[in-house]
């Protein structure tokens, strides 16, 4: 029968075992990191842990099982999500596996995420920072309200000079690639291509014949290449907890649909840079498929006393704790948060001044709309395509000059050519080693003449053989935070044990659809210098044409840190001070749902992993003073 | 307060869950902490040396992956190189330079008979911030009643170590040595390590 087992007390408990908690579990347990002391750390995920030798060299090849049957990934049956595109509908749960890439599916297990994305990285500029204050600044408030109607924006709570210590560690600990970002100087004051006090620990992958093509014709345009940052270790490196890293073979079976697990432990995630650091000091204990379903406080502190999980037999463990790190993936961040009464919950209102709460609030995408305004073209005997043994990320080209505030965006101005109204903007970039496998199975979307036939099979022979190369491109400004889009508890749906599913409110804003007007023309000058031929805008999208409709998701916001304790949940050490009717001080969190706005730097996890040395640092401070209150 | 109360009845979990071998932590391979800073500081310190040198030693096979268990750091080099790292790193030196040999502990097994093994090198010794360090130039091997071989040479592979470029002792030298002196335990060492690095089907 099963029963119920209070585990014995730890010093940190860290709820899932992602990206940002590796950070932790590390930092926490190695008595080298946390100042000689004997902190006891436990983690808990409801995957299991992998080893990319025993679970995925002889496995990943299943392009079946692993792109549709998913059998890497967190199973639906056990939780899903529901949304919807406005408060106004009924929200629907995702049943089944329906695209390529499964965002909500993914991070089950030590790793997280981590185990399937395509390595991609990038700092997120100065700008990225405060694009509230810059854009009033330079802009007003009128403009703002014009680009973002019901806006939420808020500046982060640091500035991008606070966060920079933090980059390094992280770019260090996970063993980055790349050459500085494009800056001709590098210096704090070239405030438009993120300023670097440290290089990326790894040089780059060799770009490929894409890539130096766009880099030629992107520097004769003006424009500042260099090479994309990547996760994917281009050569042997050993990372400051001592951790040996093996490079990249280049398989094939990499980042394309963002499915393949890394079997070389190449492509970086917590599993194999910080994971291992911490169990071998012998101070930290690592529990794998539970489930956590709650957190205790107590009410009279309002301190959580302790996490409830599930084991795979059904009994209920109490995992007491001093103090608690939420490394959870996307809205379980917040299910978990709202499930245990801990925050103040976002309650929505059509008024946008009649909004309240934080948790749940500020949620975004971080990804180009499903269906954009797009550009593509063809390049004849480039000769990228004999590049196909992909290592997802690496070997292509970026600018950032098409990004942030790095043009005027202001009305009749040059910088906007004509286009609608918007901030911020896109990293472009080309060149990358495809790495998505030799069928790159895309059923998933549904068959079609283009994923079978002799569509499917010209097409793959245009992958493999030196014949042309498409050039497509899909770009967009970032999307906003409104008061619209949010995250709460679904009133209907619930997960296997009985409590109600993540709800998600989402649609894309406006600023996405306008940057895309402007950013596609751009886009095709560059394709044109490079020589491509049939370079075609294909359609231009304009904002509420094309509805959210895809499940995957690349979350930021909905448990954003932030200067402002009424919008924010986390403060500035990433610690958890969303006013209740009692304090909960002792709690963390870290991730790509914690950042207080999104950005086109493609990835947020990379914006997230600072939060992630920061809050570690919150919670050795923490465990330092043992006053529960809030950090200063 | 929480939103919901549900009781905390242990429920069943009628789905099969993967199952997941946690690796100990004597599985796991990581270069300690004072041995790295030492590596980092070593490397950056011989980052303009003009003579071949790279890590030897058990440091060098943890950097790439092996489990070994290392004590202290080694480098291999030609006599001249021991001179210029000695001056490199003249503020850590605790011993001269000088031509050094000894019997190894550790015997060879050819043809299932035990041999003593002697090396032989032009040796100087630091100690780096509490990590020691013995630099090899020209290091030759004797096994039993053979002769000297000739001075260890090698092509170095490059690491990253935490962002320092350093060269160390290519892997499959090292296996080829502990073939010819019979360290079978040594040479599947390796053998896991580079099977952990490589395409499982090229």
């Amino acid at each position: 029968m099963p029963t119920t087992i209070t585990e014995p007390a730890a010093d940190v408990v860290i709820l899932g075992v992602g990206y940002m908690s590796g950070v932790i579990a590390a930092e926490l347990s190695i008595p080298k990191f946390n100042g000689n002391k004997p902190y006891k750390v436990v983690a808990i995920t409801k995957g299991p842990y992998w080893d990319y030798v025993n679970d995925f060299s002889t496995t990943k090849y299943d392009e079946w099982g692993v792109g549709l049957g998913r059998k890497y990934d967190s199973p639906l049956p056990l939780q899903s999500a529901t949304i919807r595109n406005t408060p106004y509908q009924f929200a629907l749960p995702v049943r089944r596996y329906t695209m390529p890439i499964q965002y909500h599916a993914l991070g089950h297990g030590v790793g997280g995420a981590a185990q399937h994305y395509g390595g991609t990285m990038g700092r997120q500029g100065p700008w990225g920072y405060t694009q509230k204050s810059s854009t009033i600044n330079r802009y007003g408030q009128s403009f703002l309200d014009t680009v973002n109607p019901h806006s939420d924006l808020e500046d982060w709570p640091l500035t991008y000079a606070d966060y920079e210590p933090y980059y390094v560690d992280w770019e260090k600990a996970h063993g980055l690639c790349g050459d500085y970002n494009g800056s001709a100087t590098n210096q704090p004051s070239d405030t438009g291509y993120p300023w670097m006090s440290v290089n990326y620990p790894l040089p780059p992958s060799p770009l490929t014949p894409l890539g130096q093509s766009f880099q030629t014709a992107a520097q004769a345009l003006g424009y500042h290449p260099f090479p994309h940052v990547s996760a994917l270790a281009s050569q042997p490196y050993v990372n400051q907890y001592g951790v040996p890293v093996n490079p990249c073979v280049y398989d094939g079976y990499c980042g394309g649909p963002c499915d393949y697990a890394c079997e070389t432990g190449a492509k970086a995630n917590a599993a194999y840079r910080t994971i291992p650091a911490a169990m071998k000091s012998g101070n930290f204990t690592l529990v794998v498929n539970s489930f956590i379903f709650r957190l205790d406080t107590d009410p009279t502190t309002g301190l959580v006393t302790a996490a409830r999980y599930y084991d795979p037999q059904g009994n209920v463990h109490i995992q007491p704790g001093t103090v608690f790190f939420n490394g959870m993936w996307g809205y379980n961040m917040i299910r978990i948060m709202l499930l245990s009464g801990i925050g103040a919950p976002y309650v929505w209102n059509s008024d946008p001044t009649l909004v309240s709460g934080s948790v749940g609030r500020g949620l975004t995408n971080g990804y180009l709309p499903y269906r954009g305004t797009n550009v593509s073209g063809t390049l004849p005997n480039n000769g990228g395509n004999a590049y196909p043994a992909g290592n997802g990320s690496g070997g292509s080209v970026d600018i950032y000059d098409l990004m942030d505030d790095n043009f005027d965006h202001g009305p009749g101005l040059s910088g906007l050519n004509g286009s609608p109204p918007f901030i911020g903007g896109a990293e472009i970039g080309a060149g990358g080693y495809p790495g998505g496998g030799p069928g790159n199975i895309t059923f998933a979307g549904g068959v079609s003449s283009a994923s079978m036939g002799g569509t499917f099979k010209a097409t793959q022979k245009d992958k493999y053989l030196p014949t042309k190369t498409t050039l497509s491109s899909t770009p967009s400004a970032h999307d906003l935070p409104t008061t619209d889009n949010y995250v709460d508890l679904d009133p209907h749906y619930t997960d296997i044990y009985g409590d109600p599913l993540a709800r998600l409110t989402y649609d894309w804003t406006p600023n996405t659809y306008n940057g895309a007007t402007f950013l596609v023309k751009k886009v095709k000058d560059i394709f044109t210098q490079m020589g491509a031929q049939n370079v075609t805008i294909g359609s231009t999208v304009a904002p509420g044409a094309v509805h959210n409709d895809w499940w995957g998701h690349h979350l930021r916001g909905g448990c954003r840190i932030g200067a402002d304790q009424s919008t924010s949940v986390w403060n500035k050490w990433n610690q958890c001070w969303s006013p209740v009717s009692k304090p909960v001080f002792n709690i963390f969190g870290a991730g790509e749902i914690t950042n207080t706005s999104g950005d086109n730097v493609p990835s947020g996890t990379h914006v997230a992993g600072p939060q992630s040395y920061r809050a570690a640092e919150g919670i050795k401070q923490y465990l330092l003073q043992m006053t529960h209150g809030l950090l200063t | 307060m929480p939103v919901l109360r549900i009781a905390d009845k242990p429920k069943p979990i009628p789905l099969p869950y993967i199952e997941s071998r946690i690796p100990k932590p004597e599985e796991l391979v990581i270069l300690s902490k004072p041995l790295l800073d030492a590596t980092i500081l070593i490397g950056k310190a011989l980052t303009n040396c003009m003579n071949k040198w790279a890590f030897g030693g058990d440091v060098a096979e943890v950097i790439l992956g092996v489990n070994v268990q290392p004590n202290h750091i080694a480098i291999l080099t030609s006599r001249e190189g021991c001179d210029e790292i000695a001056r490199n790193l003249a503020t850590y030196q605790i011993e001269p330079a000088g031509t050094v040999e000894r019997e190894i502990e550790r015997d060879a097994k050819v043809d299932l008979k035990s041999h003593k093994v002697r090396i032989k090198s032009y040796t100087a010794r630091f100690d780096v911030q509490g990590s020691r360090l013995d630099v090899h130039g020209d290091l030759q091997i004797k096994v039993g009643d053979w002769d000297w071989g000739d001075p260890l040479d090698f092509e170095p592979d490059y690491v990253y170590v935490v962002g320092v470029k350093v060269p160390i002792v290519p892997l499959k030298m090292k296996s080829e040595l502990y073939t010819g002196l019979g360290w079978m335990d040594r040479v599947s060492k390796i053998h896991e390590a580079v099977v952990r690095s490589r395409h499982m089907f090229g």
